[in-house]
């Protein structure tokens, strides 16, 4: 006999479900079932990986979900009345699953899509009974079972006997025929208590009495009895009470019997259930009976019924064609070709063309012109809304892709592989992902929704895990341990799996110390500890709750939304209720739309220039761009000033001369500690050496050690070595290394002639347990049949094995190094508006205040804080006055103060200029404690200068704080249109002149303190005194030194980093910022212990180490101490200082003593 | 009824329900159809490691409630001479423990 569950979570029914699609699967299949049904709480979050677990354990899958009921009686939008499970019928050409999607829609529709909303995920009878019946046939296409978590079931345990049978008839009267069953459940709880048999009885009662069929089922929550503790934690995260609460509630399940029971258990529960109802034999073959033939009616066909990777795109007349999709991508591209390469012939265009046809005849063969269609659609809105937009990924690797704007990157010119992307062997939707500016995600977003029709869109949702520190938070509230105990030891997690709790303990030095506790098994309170740790690792992984993906829109025909349910996400759009995973089994046509600051930054900068320069000419002379042979200037700008990013040619000798001057701060890719190191040592001459650069700088080779012979072949201190002189051609550009995804399929094609398309097969199977000795069996016997010695096949095959599974996709590279290029280039072209387009957007790394460091070592002038010319943004703005009179300079914007609010900043803004400081009280209405703070970041020097005063900044920040602790007294109202009389201001001009002038430093503390930048002057500038007696050399000056040369450094810290390494042992890098530029420095073993608890914890250090040479234009320090340079007493000054100066040291405060407040300064962190 | 926790041999039916028991060192014999149930554990309090793969009989153990006679008694039938009990198999172990004594004279129905 088998047995068919009817009623099953996963563990995607988040805080509810144990296991996961596959397990349940694998072990009904052992068992003997030939259908297992997937019944997530409030959607269908794991419906699409029970298909394929189904399909891969040969079952027939089962959907539906489990869902609540609005109360009929109650208040309809918020008090419930049971849950019930929903079941589709299949084999109806997927009128059931469409009505199931739909209906799951419904429950979600009211809800506000944020956590805690007082809507409760449900459906109304109504609602539930609407979607029951095709809406032609009116046959049943959806099945409700009435079980024990319904309002009929609960009613059971109460006192009124009759209550149950009522609740019951309702059901029966409001739902359409054929429509409802009896759910049987029992899971042997004490009798008379939920879930016991007795209630079991009562439920089959009913059924026999209104002649409604019976099925029996376990309200499955876990494949196997262990899970059962698993759940209990689930009850308590989700109720957010510990489990001795609930106990007294009692709200946990009774027991652990809901795992997914076998046959023979399931036939034994029958009996128990049949034999206590004092029925017979024949009732119980009907119960079982029963079931099966639900269960046979909700088979589900994942083909027919649910369109199993049957891509979907949308129809044609949406994206703007009325013929054959083919046809018109062909005529794109030829469109294409005339812009793309103009006067293209011979040789060349012989060569663009087969590419092209190759590519088409593809495309052609999967049916996906559509799909290119639109992309390029999309692509082309986002372009013409304005909005800077660039391909990445693999989808770089297309010639079409490129033709058709989709893609700036020419395959071609860099050698990439069509068969990277798509190929006859890979039938899936491929990725293409857009970068876009991230200020405008969200309304692109929007746009298309607009463009496409809500039917056709919805966001992608993505599945959110327990990690190590959830978990623990988690277990730790269902032990009812203490809040702040449990906070202590989640902050010490860090980046290992929670099943991994027990083996970290023992490894993890920074929890040595609870480990130390746990071992102490004396105590009550340490055993609870050794429980939380069993229970951390329990919740490993589990399905918290879905959230808008960052980046993916799912874009389809009129029939999306019959396709996939839907929920309102944060953003208010709508988001489905399947994941990545499920893109692609669900022939759902994915885009990546993804948010990248640097293009914002970029498109910002742009717009700057226009503003400055409002012609071509302005701007070729203010980025001393080529004139050209016309003397009109380049193409890529435009007579208003705009400049084409994307159509500046990527050789221009200034851009590579910055990068190779390693000063990269702000550039996309290459600004880190590292790639700084890397772009020193290799001194990029062109593109193709940046995407080299950018492939190279990736854990994989920078682990295994592939840069080393890179470079020492490339500057030819070492000759190329190549296994076999037919892979020269393939290995020529990154000198014999084996570097990028396509030279592994190269090089399967060369040596065995497969193809590129089945390399590709090949490449992904590297490093696959199962499928990686059937590729090297492939791989030997083929190469050894085209007559390749076995000592070059056994070297060749070393090099893929090794490299296969993490080398790099070239078109990612080359894609990737686009916006590189383009970053430097308006770095090298215009400084200005590139670093007021950083500061604006904040896209890098590193502290903002590291970027106006940056400014300053440019001799860019850092205007200050003027409440008049101050806007909400950063502006460039041409100085007027003073030293740098003439020049470009970025004033500081008003965004970004602490404690100024964002409608304050907008009323600022909008009530421009001020002509006194009670002007700005009026009509801007700031807060008392935001004019103190704009005063002390003088932002009414020029007005106070302007008044004709004699006081100081410090005299009037005295004057605001009295007025601020002073009771706030109603002032005359200015009457609405009444001006006050030009008076200037009074009370700047009467402010008296009492206090010394503030210094630098606590100027500069100010600004670190409200804004997090140090604007006045470099904060180390005031160390430097101390600095130079204690014999440090400055960033700039460290070039010149030979290597190996001892020296002292300091700065302020702007990165800390501890990459995995060669060897596990662990190498701490710092970077400080000196004010001439930024110091690397790297801490190895011993230096590490040495410094101990200053690597991680100062703001300021000074560091002793000897300088290593990396390249032409690179050098950074080994270091062998550190000290904290706030601490003056600790500092190993050369000679013996006098007690009077040892006095002032100690007296001397830095800008940065007593900010505690703001961790942006300095970067802390990984 | 009393809370017990003593050992108590239990004799079953192939299908597991218990038929005779022994304890403290008499013999008595089951004389109604046993109820068997489980009961939640407050494992969380009862034990000090979970952890994944523990299996059954963690979250609850299972209950017999059965109504025996001395088995050398020759009563006669009827609720007079009978006892209720509470008794409780350990999973891992397999061995029986009694766990509550009903007031003998008041049989209980579930």
């Amino acid at each position: 006999m088998s047995f068919t569950h009817l009623h099953v979570s996963t563990a995607f029914s988040a805080h509810y479900g144990v296991s996961w699609p596959d397990e349940l699967a694998q072990s009904a299949a052992a068992d003997g079932a030939t259908a297992l049904a997937c019944t997530d709480r409030d959607g269908l979050y794991g419906t699409v990986k029970h298909l394929k677990a189904c399909m891969a354990a040969g079952l027939d899958p089962v959907v539906g979900v489990d869902l609540a009921v609005f109360d009929d009686g109650g208040d309809l939008r918020t008090q419930l009345a049971g849950r019930v499970v929903v079941l589709a019928h299949g084999h109806n050409k997927g009128a059931g699953y469409r009505a199931l999607c739909r209906l799951i829609s419904d429950a979600h529709a009211r809800t506000s899509g944020k956590a805690g909303g007082a809507v409760p995920v449900a459906v109304t009878r109504a609602e539930l009974a609407s979607r029951t019946l095709h809406p032609e046939t009116l046959e049943p296409v959806l099945t409700v079972l009435i079980g024990p978590d319904s309002d009929v079931g609960r009613a059971m345990g109460g006192r009124r006997y009759l209550r149950p049978r009522t609740l019951f008839k309702q059901w029966l009267d409001g739902m359409p025929k054929g429509t409802v069953a009896a759910e049987v459940v029992s899971h042997l709880s004490a009798p008379g208590q939920p879930l016991s048999t007795a209630h079991a009885v009562r439920m089959l009662k009913l059924a026999a009495e209104h002649g409604v069929p019976a099925v029996l089922t376990n309200a499955v929550r876990y494949c196997a009895e262990d899970g059962a503790a698993t759940a209990d934690v689930l009850d308590s995260a989700r109720t957010l009470k510990s489990l001795p609460e609930l106990t007294a509630e009692p709200l946990l399940q009774p027991n652990g019997q809901g795992w997914l029971k076998s046959a023979d258990q399931m036939l034994q529960l029958g009996k128990e259930i049949i034999h206590a109802a004092g029925y017979g034999t024949t009732d119980l073959a009907r119960l079982l009976g029963q079931t099966e033939a639900l269960a046979d009616r909700c088979r589900i066909d994942p083909v027919t019924d649910m369109g199993w990777k049957q891509p979907v795109v949308p129809e044609a007349a949406v994206i703007g064609i009325d013929g054959d999709p083919l046809v018109e991508l062909t005529q794109r591209c030829e469109a294409g070709i005339g812009r793309r390469f103009p006067g293209i012939s011979g040789e060349a265009e012989a060569q663009m063309r087969a590419r092209l046809d190759h590519e088409l005849k593809i495309i052609a063969n999967l049916g996906f012109a559509a799909y290119f269609l639109t992309v390029a659609e999309v692509s082309r809105m986002i372009l013409d809304m304005g909005v800077r937009a660039a391909a990445r990924g693999s989808g770089a690797s297309s010639l079409v892709n490129y033709l058709i704007d989709v893609s700036q990157v020419n395959p071609l010119q860099h050698d990439l592989i069509f068969e990277r992307f798509l190929s006859r062997d890979r039938a899936t939707l491929p990725d293409i992902d857009i970068d876009v500016e991230s200020a405008e995600r969200h309304n692109v977003y929007r746009r298309i929704f607009d463009r496409f029709g809500a039917e056709r869109v919805t966001l992608m949702s993505m599945q959110n895990g327990y990690r190590a520190r959830g978990a623990v938070r988690d277990a730790g509230l269902a032990l009812g341990m203490d809040d702040g105990d449990i906070g202590e030891i989640a902050k010490q997690l860090w980046r290992f799996s929670a099943r991994k709790f027990r083996e970290a303990l023992v490894e993890k030095p920074e929890l040595k110390e609870f480990a130390g506790r746990v071992e102490q098994r004396d105590f009550a309170e340490n055993q609870q500890l050794d429980l939380l740790v069993d229970l951390t690792e329990r919740l490993d992984r589990l399905p918290r709750h879905i959230s808008m993906h960052p980046c993916g829109v799912i874009l389809g025909d009129a029939t999306l939304l019959d396709r996939t349910p839907v929920q309102p996400s944060g953003l208010g759009l709508p988001m489905s209720q399947f994941d990545k995973h499920d893109m692609d089994p669900m022939g759902m046509l994915k885009l990546d739309v993804l948010g990248v600051r640097m293009q914002s930054a970029m498109a910002f900068a742009v717009r700057e220039v226009i503003r400055l320069h409002p012609s071509k000419a302005e701007v070729v002379a203010a980025g001393v761009h080529p004139v050209g042979p016309e003397g009109t200037g380049p193409d890529y700008i435009a007579a208003d000033g705009h400049i084409d990013l994307n159509a500046v040619p990527l050789d221009d000798e200034p851009t590579y001369e910055l990068i190779r001057s390693t000063h990269t701060l702000g550039c996309f890719q290459i600004e880190s500690p590292g790639q700084r190191e890397l772009i020193g040592k290799m001194a990029p001459r062109e593109f193709n050496d940046l995407i080299i650069d950018i492939s190279l700088f990736r854990p994989g080779p920078m682990k295994s050690d592939m840069v080393r012979p890179f470079l020492e072949h490339r500057h030819g201190f070492a000759p190329e070595v190549y296994p076999h002189p037919d892979l020269i051609p393939v290995l020529k550009e990154t000198h014999g290394v084996t570097v990028f995804h396509e030279q592994i399929l190269k090089t399967f094609d060369v040596m065995t002639k497969c193809g590129l398309a089945r390399a590709d097969e090949f490449r992904r199977a590297l490093g696959n347990e199962l499928l990686e000795p059937k590729v090297e069996e492939f791989f030997r016997k083929e190469a050894r049949a085209k007559g390749y010695t076995p000592d070059v096949v056994d070297k060749v095959w070393g090099t893929l094995k090794a490299f296969g599974s993490f080398g790099f996709c070239k078109a990612h590279g080359a894609a990737f190094a686009v916006p590189t290029y383009q970053s430097a280039w308006l770095k090298a072209h215009h400084p200005e508006a590139f670093l007021a387009g950083l500061w604006e957007h904040d896209p890098g790394m590193y502290p903002k205040r590291l970027l106006v460091a940056e400014a300053r070592r440019l001799g860019i002038p850092i205007l200050p804080l003027d409440i008049n010319k101050s806007q909400a943004e950063y502006r460039v703005e041409r100085v007027g006055s003073g030293p740098d009179r003439g020049k470009l300079g970025i004033r500081l914007s008003l965004n970004g103060i602490y404690g100024l609010s964002g409608a304050e900043l907008k009323r600022i803004v909008s009530g421009q200029p001020y002509d006194s400081l009670a002007d700005l009280r009026a009509r801007s209405r700031l807060s008392k404690p935001s004019i103190k703070r704009l005063a002390q970041l003088g932002a009414f020097d020029t007005l106070h200068r302007e008044s004709g005063g004699a006081a100081n900044r410090a005299d009037l920040v005295q004057h605001l704080q009295a007025l601020q602790n002073r009771p706030s007294k109603k002032g005359v109202e200015v009457i609405e249109g009444q001006l006050s009389l030009p008076l200037g201001d009074v009370e700047l001009r009467n402010l008296k002149a009492e206090l010394p002038a503030p210094t630098m430093v606590e100027n500069v503390r100010a600004e670190l303190d409200l804004m997090a930048v140090d604007v006045s002057e470099h904060l180390m500038s005031s160390h430097r005194p101390l600095l130079d007696r204690l014999g440090v050399t400055t960033a700039d000056k460290l070039l010149g030194l030979r290597n190996g040369t001892e020296v002292l450094v300091a700065g302020v810290r702007i990165a800390t980093q501890t990459p995995p390494m060669r060897g596990g042992r662990r190498v701490v890098f710092i970077s400080i910022d000196d004010g001439t530029g930024c110091v690397d420095s790297v801490f190895f073993h011993e230096a590490q212990e040495l410094a101990g608890p200053l690597l991680f914890g100062t703001r300021l250090l000074l560091i002793r180490g000897n300088t290593r040479r990396t390249g032409p234009r690179g050098i950074s320090i080994s270091a062998s101490m550190a000290w904290d340079l706030s601490r003056p007493e600790t500092l190993p000054f050369p000679e013996k200082q006098s007690t009077g100066q040892r006095e002032r040291d100690q007296q001397l405060q830095g800008p940065l003593d007593g900010i505690s407040r703001n961790l942006a300064i300095t970067g802390l962190g990984s | 009824m009393g809370m017990f926790s003593e050992g108590v041999d239990v004799v079953c039916t192939p299908a597991g329900e218990p038929l005779e028991l022994t304890w403290a060192g008499r013999h008595y014999t089951v004389c109604a159809e046993p109820v068997r149930w489980y009961e939640r554990r407050q494992w969380w309090v009862e034990e000090t490691r979970a952890p994944l793969g523990t299996g059954p009989g963690l979250v609850d153990h299972e209950i017999w409630r059965v109504q025996v006679r001395l088995s050398d008694a020759k009563a006669a039938p009827g609720p007079e001479g009978s006892l209720t009990l509470d008794l409780t198999r350990n999973i891992g172990s397999g061995r029986w423990r009694l766990l509550r004594i009903h007031d003998a004279l008041r049989p209980q129905s579930a």
